[in-house]
């Protein structure tokens, strides 16, 4: 869900989806690993930096690439296109530096039993940054300047750039934000599994799914699709062990999710939340 | 050095069907397709698959490239009235989700694949004549797609589905479907990858989930992009030039300081990231169309009076 927020924030206000959405998850995961395995200080620590790092990569991007692109008058497809030429950049200048090796969070997290569920500390604490985030998220974009202008940039830009908004500042804080959103989902997803090159691709297309789900630019729509996808995929699973079919399957889940909003409502859960 | 040499033709050959049929998709109708590689993988394994229960070569291409075009259809359905990003989307996802049930399931060899015969033995041969024989069928294949390409391109048909790539609301205006030639553009694209699969799989003798990453839909699109988009002979040579800087860095691999395959990504996006920069339309622009309305337009009556006396 963290990853999908900025994805689904970045997406609206550029207007094209961004593949290299994914290396910023995996960059945040390397940088998290490496504060806080390598170098000693302490997730705390790591998550601070991965999120300025994964931030400042992503406006970078946004600044030296998609924005000089768009002025040229690339077309959504040309922007397309280099959002993939950037992700292999990014994905095998990772490889080159800590290798293609899977790494693995040293922390150890404590595990106890709720009932018949068996809780580890980790997932309690990816719940708890998960609500907390999306209530500070909710808090800017409804409270604060910036956040107000984020929503008139996403709903309409050229009355926005009318009334005074800098839009591109606008874009580039949304873009640092999605940024440092997909590091602290990328240190997360690394402590729950392993931290390879691959560990943003492997879950960017369901992140895909929960934005069109939600409507693009929406985040409301994107935290509740979240659920949605999420709760599917668990469902999926415990369905497809009892039909006796491979587990890989899931996968394919967010994706016929993906299709099946195409097909009815290609807005996604968006006209639930219009003022969003 | 010299079977080296004729392995990177068969390539060349192999990846030039394919960027012809992105070509057509792309640069012609203006689709986005993000998961070439699906395609080229349902043409590789149904040629396996196939050939296995020992059904004629020919007879497997033909039925790779037509299941690749179903299915080409039918992902490329629900996505063809919206905006192109949602096609990309879903195609790619598509891909992935390909590669994963290839990977999983058992009568698709699973992770070690399938081993595939070659399409056409000589007993006692050399493998140069293997090769050989290869590079003919591989480039009579070409021969007739690049004929499809060129002939779909410069017909009223091709005008059409360029009008829609340009101006959609114009074309439906003039009431043309834009769904209608999407979905054909599509299918004749998917079938043409399917072909190439094939090839690809008897050639290779082998065929693993491995083979079919997404890097493989990136290759063909920087073969397009580089070449020219829209330009059939441009594609082409974006086919070579690609394969030779592959073959380059794989011949380079004892002087680099680091590991060619990650450099090679790397430099591939950033020669992607320039072509975008400064050279949009590739190194070879389309070309014009070319209407008897046009010349008329341009050089006045003469025209028809010339062709008229001759």
């Amino acid at each position: 869900m963290l990853g999908a927020v900025g994805l689904t924030m970045t997406y609206g206000l550029s207007g094209f989806p961004n593949f290299a959405h994914a290396e910023f998850i995996t960059l945040g995961a390397y940088i998290g690993y490496f504060v806080a395995d390598q170098l000693g200080l302490g997730l705390p620590v790591a998550f601070i930096v991965a999120f300025l790092v994964s931030g400042i990569v992503a406006f970078l991007c946004y600044r030296g690439i998609f924005q000089p692109l768009a002025k040229r008058g690339a077309t959504i497809i040309h922007l397309m296109v280099a959002s993939i030429a950037l992700g292999f950049i990014l994905r095998h200048s990772i490889g080159a530096i800590w290798s293609w090796r899977p790494l693995y969070f040293t922390t150890s997290w404590p595990a106890f039993d709720l009932g018949p569920i068996r809780v580890t500390g980790l997932w309690l604490l990816l719940i708890f940054t998960a609500v907390t985030l999306a209530f500070v998220m909710h808090l800017i974009l409804t409270r604060t300047k910036i956040g107000k202008a984020i929503r008139a940039t996403s709903s309409n830009p050229e009355l926005a750039l009318a009334s005074g908004i800098n839009i591109d500042r606008v874009i580039w804080i949304t873009w640092f934000v999605g940024g440092g959103l997909a590091a602290i989902a990328g240190i997360f997803r690394g402590a729950d599994t392993q931290i390879w090159p691959m560990t943003g691709w492997d879950i960017i297309l369901p992140m895909f799914a929960v934005v069109i789900l939600g409507g693009i630019g929406n985040f409301y729509g994107a935290i509740a699709a979240a659920f949605i996808v999420g709760l599917a995929e668990n469902i999926g699973v415990v369905a497809l062990v009892a039909l006796g079919l491979s587990t890989t399957y899931r996968m394919a889940i967010p994706f016929v999710i993906l299709i099946i909003t195409l097909i009815i409502k290609p807005q996604g859960l968006a006209m639930l939340f219009r003022r969003a | 050095m010299g079977l080296y040499f004729l392995d990177f033709l068969v390539f060349v050959g192999i990846f030039g069907i394919v960027a012809l049929s992105l070509n057509l998709e792309f640069g012609f109708a203006g689709l986005a397709n993000f998961g070439k590689v699906a395609f080229f993988l349902i043409g590789a394994y149904t040629y396996a698959l196939l050939s296995q229960i020992g059904i004629p070569f020919s007879i497997c291409l033909i039925v790779g490239a037509l299941i690749s075009a179903l299915f080409g259809l039918l992902v490329s359905l629900p996505t063809l009235r919206l905006r192109v990003d949602y096609l990309a989307i879903s195609v790619l996802a598509f891909g992935e989700i390909l590669r994963l049930i290839v990977k999983s399931e058992d009568f698709a060899g699973g992770d070690w694949g399938i081993s595939v015969a070659p399409a056409i033995t000589i007993a006692g041969a050399s493998p140069y004549v293997g090769v050989l024989v290869n590079i003919g069928l591989v480039y009579f294949c070409l021969l007739i797609c690049f004929v499809v390409a060129q002939l779909l391109a410069n017909s009223p048909y091709g005008r059409v589905v360029r009008a829609i790539r340009d101006d959609e609301v114009a074309a439906e205006a003039l009431g043309k479907d834009r769904a209608k030639y999407r979905a054909q553009i599509f299918m004749i694209g998917s079938a043409m990858a399917g072909l190439a699969g094939g090839l690809y799989v008897q050639y290779l003798h082998y065929v693993l989930p491995g083979m079919f990453m997404p890097m493989v839909t990136f290759t063909v699109w920087i073969m397009v992009l580089l070449g020219g988009p829209g330009n059939n002979w441009g594609v082409l040579l974006g086919a070579v030039l690609v394969e030779l800087f592959k073959y380059g860095t794989n011949l380079a691999k004892p002087i680099l300081p680091i590991d060619p395959i990650n450099l090679q990504y790397i430099l591939f996006g950033v020669l992607i990231i320039l072509v975008l920069f400064y050279r949009p339309q590739g190194l070879l622009k389309e070309s014009p169309i070319k209407t008897k309305a046009l010349e008329l337009v341009k050089y006045g009556k003469g025209v028809v009076n010339n062709k008229a006396s001759k």
